[in-house]
């Protein structure tokens, strides 16, 4: 690929990668250092609830499955985005662009719709230092999303406004990687945060 | 975008698929009663699979230049070790902030 990476992203690089590619990678490794403190700190704190509710006591399991779900497929939209720009196929790389961005926004209103829940049953962020480092947790990955879904969104007005680099296949690669990123860090989340019971339960 | 063929939409809906069966399987597990090791070794590993997976197939890494795993093999590995070296110490010691 080098020969057709270097015509591609315009310029020659020692290593044959395009650099804002290699800079995206070294961006989310530093992420997963991020992600990392933020999980730790919830590991640590879910079993001190305090007074207030634990963790394990307002979860709607099925209701956030069905988030991942969407998530999850939003994964796959924006892969379908990337192919169809690699095709040359315009109209279907926004049109992908623009459902990843619908999913993603599903996501954030069913993340919302939780907190809404949890704060009602008495599970706020100055609850319990379990429930501090839930929200920040899933904040500081919800905040992810939005961001995601506002580079989405510019990237469909770029390429609606004729700016050419907003579909080209290397364009939405880079910001499919963070989206992708996005979704696997959800994936760990999930797991950790959700489905791997209490504390009570001996974990 | 990679180095190797680049994959066609029919083999994305496939994985797309397959991470969906795996998620609701990770959900299934998480109802039914099996000896607490036992789920909690299940519920990583499949979690697990299903991140490489993403970053294989949707992140293209299987395809692309081996250089490219390194920021993110570092990153994931600087991590994994720091934070379970700091929880390590806190759970042996008790030390766990109130």
């Amino acid at each position: 690929m080098s020969a057709v990476t270097h015509e591609e992203a315009g310029h020659h690089t020692s290593t044959g990668i395009p650099n804002t590619k290699l800079a995206m990678w070294t961006f989310l490794g530093s992420e997963c250092l991020l992600f990392g403190a933020l999980m730790s700190v919830y590991l640590l704190y879910r079993g001190n609830s305090g007074a207030g509710p634990a963790p394990y006591d307002v979860y709607d399991i099925p209701f956030t499955s069905v988030s991942s779900f969407v998530l999850l497929m939003s994964s796959l939209t924006m892969v379908l985005s990337h192919s169809a720009a690699v095709d040359g196929n315009k109209t279907k790389a926004r049109t992908w662009l623009l459902t990843t961005a619908g999913l993603g926004s599903v996501f954030l209103a069913g993340q919302v719709y939780e907190f809404t829940v949890f704060v009602k049953e008495g599970f706020t962020l100055t609850t319990s230092p379990a429930s501090s480092a839930f929200f920040v947790l899933t904040s500081f990955h919800g905040a992810h999303v939005t961001i995601g879904i506002l580079m989405l969104v510019s990237l469909v007005f770029m390429s609606l406004r004729g700016y050419a680099k907003a579909d080209s296949p290397q364009t939405i690669e880079y910001v499919g990687l963070y989206w992708h990123f996005v979704d696997i860090v959800w994936i760990v989340l999930f797991t950790l945060v959700y489905l791997i019971p209490g504390p009570e339960v001996g974990y | 975008m990679s180095s190797g063929a680049h994959p066609n939409a029919k083999l994305y809906v496939k994985v797309a698929a397959w991470l969906a069966a795996v998620t609701g399987l990770e959900v299934l597990l998480s109802y039914v009663t099996l000896p607490s090791l036992v789920l909690l070794a299940s519920l990583i590993v499949l979690s697990l699979i299903k991140f490489v997976v993403v970053v294989g197939y949707f992140m293209h890494l299987k395809f692309d230049q081996p250089l490219l795993r390194k920021p993110l093999l570092a990153g994931l590995i600087t991590a994994f070790t720091v934070y379970s070296i700091v929880l390590f110490n806190m759970i042996m010691h008790s030390n766990t902030p109130t």
